[in-house]
C-alpha cells in the first residue's frame, strides 16, 4: 500500500508556530529577577509544554494522515487484483488436481469417514453452505456442482461480474472444501477469511473483464459521490484488516515456533522434510538439508522473517527483503512439502504489499516487451 | 470502529492463547468464540513448537470367507505414492495418514488395561457396543482395585468415547481397503496395524550406518467390517486399487 503523495496541508507548521509563540511568551513572563531554581522549573515547565504539544500534534497528524489515506482513493487496486487472480488460479488448481479422486476424497467413496452422516465442520450444517454436503452421495450431482465450481473459479480469475461471482463462489467453495475436514489445512481458513474481506474491496477494478466493461460504460458511482466515498473507505479498511490478518498469522507463527527446541537449535525444517507426509520430494529434501548452515538459515530465517514481517513492510528496503524472503519461504513450503495451494493462497495475499506503481511498471514493461517480440516475429514472417 | 474490533478480535484469536490478554474483551473467551467461529476459525501453531518428526503407517489385513488370513497391505504406501514427486498432490494421498494419527492419539490416551482390551477380537455383529462395555468394565475394575489401595481413579469417559469413535472410523476405512484389495464378497473380518516411526535424527543424517528408530506399533484385534450408509465401495476401490497396482508394480 503506498503512502499518499499529496503534500501536507500546512496545518502542522501552523500549530507548531503557535507552540513556539506560546513558549516565547512563557519565557518573557518569567521575571529576570527570579531565583535560579524558579528559572529551572520554568525551563522544565516549558519542556513539558513542548512535549505535550508535540504529542498532541503527532496524534492530530496521524489522524489526519489516516483520514486522508482512507478517503483519498482506493489503495492497492492492482495488488488486490493480483490476489483475486491468484486465488482463482489456486481454486482451479486444487479442483483440477483432485478431480480424478474427487469421489474417493469428497464423494460417495469417502462415506467411511462419517461426514455424510454427521459433518465435522460447522459449515455444512449451515444451510447456505450445505449444497455439496447434500449431494455428497450422489455422484452425478456432486460432479456437476464440482464443475460449476470450477467454472466459477475461472470467472473469478477473469474478474467477470465479480460482485455476483464472488458471493456465489464463496458459498460454494466453503461448502466444498469443508466436506472432508480431515484433509484440510490452514490454507483453507486463510482462503476463506481473505475472501470475506475481499467482499469489501474492489478486487476487480483492474486487470479484469469488469474493468473493461466499466471503462466503456462508466462506474456505478462517481468516485467523489458519497456512495463512491463509502466504497473507497470500505476498500481501504478491508485492506487494513487483511494486512493485520497476515501480519498476525506470521507473528503468531513465529511465537509458536520460538517455543520449540528444534527451531531454536536451528534444524527444525529438516524434520518434516524427512517424513513421507511433508517431504514429498525425498531427493530434494536430502539435498537441501545436507549442508548444516543452510538448514540453520532456513530454520532461523523462517522465524525472523515471520516475526519481523509487519515492521519490515514499513520502509521500502526492508519491505523488499521481507517480500523476497517470504516469497521464497512459501515456494519452499509449496514445492518441497507438498502444500502448493496453501502457499499460493499466502503469496496471493502478500501481493497487496507490492505498490500499484510497481505492478503497473511490471505490466507495462511486460506488454512492451511482448509487443516488441510480436513485431519482430511479424517482420521475420 | 468495526474494523478496529475485527482486528483486535483476530489478534487475540491468532496469537498464542493468553487468558489475561483476552480479558480485554468483555465476556472474554465466549465473546471471541461467538465472533470468530466459524467464519474466522483458524489456528497457526503449524509445525510448532516441534515439527513432526515421524511417519505413520497404516496396514490392513483380512480374514477371508475360506478362513484364510491375507498378508498385510500398507494403505499409507498406496496413498502416499499419490503425492510423492507430485507438484500438485491430491488430498486423497493423506487420508490414511490422518486416520492412523488420530487413531493412535486416541489409543495413547486410554489406560494400559484398556489397551489390552482393544488388543482383543471384536468381530461379532454390534461389536462396538461390546467393546465400549469392556472398556468401561475395565474402569470399574480399576476403580475397585484403586479403592482397596486407597488411590483415586476417575472414569475416563471422554477418552473411551473418543477411542470408540476412532475405532468406528478406522474400521470403516480398513473395511474399504480390504474390499478394494480382496473383494467385498470374500472379506469376513479385518485387522489393522497402526505404527509410528521416527526419522533419522538431524545429527545422524550423514552417518551411513544410521537407522531409523524402532517404530511404536499398535495392534488392535480383529474387527467386524463396518460399512457406512451411502458408502460406494466401488468408488473407493477404483482409486485405491489402481493406485495399489501402480505403486506395487
Amino acid at each position: 500500500m503506498s503512502a499518499p503523495t499529496t503534500p501536507d496541508a500546512g496545518s502542522r507548521s501552523h500549530t507548531s508556530e503557535a507552540a513556539e509563540a506560546s513558549k516565547a511568551q512563557e519565557a518573557e513572563a518569567t521575571p529576570s529577577s527570579a531565583s535560579p531554581i524558579a528559572r529551572f522549573f520554568a525551563f522544565i515547565g516549558s519542556i513539558i509544554a513542548a512535549a505535550w504539544m508535540g504529542f498532541a500534534n503527532a496524534i492530530g497528524n496521524a489522524l489526519e494522515f489516516l483520514e486522508r489515506w482512507l478517503f483519498n482513493g482506493k489503495k492497492a487496486v492492482y495488488g488486490i487484483a493480483v490476489t483475486r487472480i491468484i486465488f482463482g488460479l489456486t481454486a482451479c488448481g486444487l479442483l483440477l488436481s483432485n478431480f480424478t479422486t474427487r469421489l474417493y476424497t469428497f464423494g460417495s467413496g469417502s462415506a467411511w469417514n462419517g461426514e455424510i452422516a454427521e459433518p465435522v465442520s460447522d459449515f455444512p450444517k449451515i444451510w447456505i453452505f450445505s449444497a455439496f454436503h447434500v449431494v455428497a452421495a450422489n455422484d452425478v450431482a456432486f460432479t456437476l456442482l464440482y464443475l460449476v465450481l470450477l467454472v466459477l473459479a475461472v470467472l473469478f480469475v477473469l474478474g467477470w461480474r465479480f460482485r455476483v461471482v464472488l458471493p456465489v463462489f464463496f458459498v460454494m467453495w466453503v461448502g466444498f472444501i469443508e466436506m472432508n475436514d480431515m484433509v484440510g489445512d490452514q490454507g483453507d481458513n486463510m482462503f476463506r477469511i481473505a475472501m470475506i474481506l475481499m467482499f469489501f474491496t474492489d478486487a476487480a477494478s483492474r486487470w479484469s473483464l469488469d474493468a473493461k466493461r466499466r471503462a466503456k460504460k462508466g462506474e456505478w458511482f462517481a468516485p467523489d459521490s458519497s456512495p463512491g466515498q463509502i466504497g473507497t473507505v470500505l476498500h481501504n479498511l478491508a485492506l487494513i484488516a487483511l494486512t493485520a490478518q497476515v501480519a498476525f498469522v506470521y507473528g503468531s507463527g513465529a511465537l509458536f515456533k520460538a517455543q520449540g527446541s528444534p527451531w531454536a537449535s536451528g534444524y527444525a525444517v529438516y524434520d518434516p522434510l524427512q517424513t513421507a507426509r511433508f517431504g514429498t520430494w525425498p531427493i530434494l529434501s536430502d539435498l537441501i538439508t545436507a549442508w548444516g548452515p543452510l538448514v540453520a538459515v532456513g530454520t532461523w530465517g523462517s522465524i525472523l522473517l515471520q516475526c519481523a514481517f509487519l515492521l519490515a513492510l514499513l520502509s521500502r528496503p526492508t519491505r523488499l527483503i521481507a517480500l523476497v524472503g517470504i516469497l521464497s519461504f512459501h515456494i519452499m513450503i509449496g514445492v518441497l512439502m507438498g502444500l502448493p495451494w496453501f502457499s499460493l493462497t499466502m503469496i496471493a495475499i502478500d501481493s497487496i504489499f507490492i505498490r500499484d506503481r510497481s505492478w503497473k511498471r511490471l505490466a507495462d514493461g511486460t506488454s512492451r516487451r511482448w509487443r516488441a517480440a510480436m513485431r519482430q516475429e511479424a517482420a521475420v514472417a | 470502529m468495526f474494523t478496529g474490533w475485527h482486528i483486535l478480535a483476530s489478534f487475540l484469536w491468532i496469537a498464542p492463547y493468553s487468558a489475561n490478554a483476552r480479558e480485554i474483551v468483555p465476556g472474554s473467551q465466549d465473546t471471541l468464540n461467538a465472533y470468530m467461529i466459524p467464519f474466522f476459525g483458524q489456528s497457526w501453531s503449524v509445525f510448532a513448537p516441534e515439527p513432526i518428526n515421524g511417519d505413520y503407517h497404516f496396514n490392513v489385513r483380512a480374514t477371508l470367507a475360506d478362513g484364510s488370513e491375507t498378508g498385510w497391505v500398507s494403505a499409507t504406501d498406496v496413498e502416499i505414492s499419490m503425492i510423492r514427486y507430485n507438484l500438485f498432490p491430491p488430498r486423497a494421498g493423506i487420508q490414511s495418514n490422518e486416520v492412523a494419527s488420530s487413531y493412535k492419539d486416541a489409543y495413547d490416551s486410554i489406560t494400559e488395561d484398556q489397551r489390552n482390551v482393544v488388543g482383543g477380537d471384536f468381530a461379532v455383529d454390534e461389536w462396538e457396543v461390546g467393546l465400549q462395555a469392556a472398556l468401561e468394565a475395565q474402569v470399574a475394575a480399576d476403580t475397585d482395585a484403586a479403592a482397596t489401595d486407597g488411590a483415586d481413579t476417575a472414569a475416563n469417559t471422554a477418552e473411551i468415547d473418543d477411542l470408540i469413535a476412532q475405532e468406528h472410523r478406522t474400521t470403516a476405512y480398513a473395511t474399504q481397503v480390504a474390499y478394494a484389495i480382496w473383494g467385498e464378497e470374500d472379506v469376513e473380518k479385518v485387522q489393522y496395524r497402526v505404527s509410528r516411526q521416527n526419522i533419522i535424527p538431524f545429527a545422524e543424517r550423514h552417518n551411513p550406518s544410521a537407522e531409523r528408530p524402532e517404530p511404536t506399533i499398535v495392534l488392535p484385534g480383529w474387527r467386524g467390517p463396518i460399512i457406512e450408509d451411502h458408502q460406494s465401495s466401488e468408488n473407493f476401490a477404483k482409486v485405491f486399487r489402481d493406485q495399489f497396482e501402480r505403486s506395487t508394480r
